[in-house]
């Protein structure tokens, strides 16, 4: 049941990629809701199900653009390792891990995006490319990831509560 | 290790798919995805548009009232330029007929498509539209603005939609002329250079199936004689939008002159409107004089375009 929410939320989040978020550029740059999400579930949900989630909302993403089916995948799998990575932090909170996860993964994504536009015979301004849109996109996501990050915590709580009772394992940031 | 296997099984499955997409297998799901997704896709951004403007209303106010003003005064100079040209069009078509003489592309038809959505991957500059290759459409056919200037070329076709790479797409180049001492060009003014071009039926309802709609030359001849133009690379830049590349070091580009398709190369149809000059780059190093250019058609905000059908490009002819 998880995976068909996580899969239409990603459905949506991709078509509202597509249709509204052209009119919100920040930077030069439109915030990537996808990335983010993905990037927020495996700091709240965990790695597991960041894997499967992962290759949902990549899929998603890629039917919604003129990318090649499977490079939102691709690209979207540095987070999870991100992800794993934050696992072992010092701070008991969610919500910075996610931000880190999101600059840096977006960092990733942004080269794996690169490279496979290259390997299938694009042409990519690497310099311009990675100053005018990858950079600057790290920055965008970031500031962005509060808009998803609530949603999918207050989901992810509920979920504990139905599960392990009423007490909080987190606090909400 | 189950992260390692797992880590291991998601990159095989999107190569996998990677490859699958750019041999085509895919085709069908990303078809039907598009035939899903499209009309939730199109309200949302009907919906989001006029709060866009809104917004964009109370930023911009000071440039409008500006704007406005600048407009005027072109609308002024250009009914001049549009009663002289009229003249010259009627005088034109009265020598063609004495000598005979046909006219360039006399049977040029045009397909309207609706935008349906907008790749905002930001590494590409792409739109879909809703035509696809049952409707006639191929990858390479020259994709207009209503007003009959350039926006790009189909660069990937499904059954119902199509994908089209924008002129302002790094991927994009076209073989293009600059157009010097061109009347009526004003820096920064494509409604000046598109208020001249013959304006094509308007766009059918997405449902219907549009019939191909036949107009004249996009860009009518100019009244003042041409002195040789400049030729160049009109190529998407991701700092600059569009830029004009390999000019000669020498060329002369006044600010407003206008570019159009050169016609090298085959892929399109000469004398399209491509844009205005904005500004130049020559640097003493470079053997090629750079131009920042503006594009005659707003790529933000299109939501129709029109496909020629009727001319075939070069990478078309050699399949």
């Amino acid at each position: 049941m998880k995976y068909v929410i996580a899969a239409v939320a990603a459905e949506l989040l991709a078509i509202f990629h597509v249709s509204v978020m052209q009119y919100i550029e920040i930077l030069g740059v439109t915030p990537d809701l996808v990335l983010i999400f993905v990037a927020v579930w495996a700091v709240v949900r965990g790695h597991d199900e960041a894997f499967v989630v992962g290759l949902l909302a990549g899929f998603v993403k890629d039917l919604a653009t003129s990318d090649p089916l499977g490079t939102s995948v691709l690209a979207l799998t540095p987070l999870v390792l991100l992800a794993a990575a934050m696992r072992i932090r010092a701070v008991d909170t969610e919500f910075l891990p996610s931000v880190a996860v999101v600059a840096l993964g977006s960092l990733g994504y942004g080269i794996i995006s690169m490279i496979v536009l290259a390997g299938t015979g694009q042409s990519v301004a690497w310099s311009d490319s990675i100053l005018r849109v990858v950079l600057p996109g790290c920055l965008v996501n970031a500031l962005f990831t509060p808009v998803v990050y609530l949603p999918v915590h207050m989901f992810s709580a509920q979920r504990r509560v139905g599960t392990i009772g009423t007490r909080r394992l987190t606090s909400p940031l | 290790m189950r992260l390692v296997r797992r880590l291991a099984a998601v990159t095989v499955i999107s190569l996998l798919s990677i490859f699958l997409s750019e041999k085509r297998a895919l085709d069908p799901i990303q078809n039907l995805s598009l035939t899903a997704t499209t009309p939730l896709a199109s309200r949302l951004r009907d919906a989001a548009r006029p709060v866009d403007d809104f917004f964009k209303g109370i930023t911009d106010r000071g440039d409008i009232v500006r704007d406005n003003k600048d407009l005027r005064d072109q609308i002024e100079k250009l009914q001049h330029a549009v009663a002289a040209q009229q003249n010259a069009e009627q005088r034109i078509r009265e020598l063609e007929a004495a000598l005979g003489v046909k006219q360039a592309r006399p049977e040029d038809q045009l397909l309207v498509a609706n935008v349906m959505s907008e790749d905002t991957s930001s590494l590409k500059r792409m739109i879909a539209i809703d035509r696809g290759s049952k409707d006639g459409l191929d990858e390479g056919m020259v994709v207009l603005s209503r007003g009959g200037s350039l926006v790009g070329t189909v660069s990937r076709t499904f059954n119902d939609f199509s994908w089209v790479q924008l002129v302002t797409d790094p991927d994009s180049v076209v073989n293009a002329q600059v157009i010097p001492g061109t009347p009526g060009a004003q820096a920064g003014s494509p409604t000046a250079t598109t208020a001249v071009t013959p304006t094509p039926t308007p766009a059918p309802p997405a449902s219907s199936p549009a019939p191909p709609t036949e107009v004249p030359t996009p860009l009518p001849p100019s009244p003042t004689p041409i002195a040789s133009p400049v030729r160049g690379v009109a190529e998407g830049d991701l700092k600059h939008e569009l830029v004009l590349d390999f000019l000669p070091p020498d060329a002369s580009l006044p600010e407003g002159s206008l570019v159009t398709t050169s016609g090298l190369g085959g892929n399109y149809p000469r004398e399209l409107l491509i844009g205005s000059v904005e500004g130049v780059e020559q640097r003493p190093q470079s053997p090629f004089t750079k131009a920042m250019l503006k594009p005659a058609a707003d790529l933000s905000t299109l939501d129709t375009v029109l496909v020629l059908l009727s001319f075939k490009p070069a990478r078309l002819s050699k399949q």
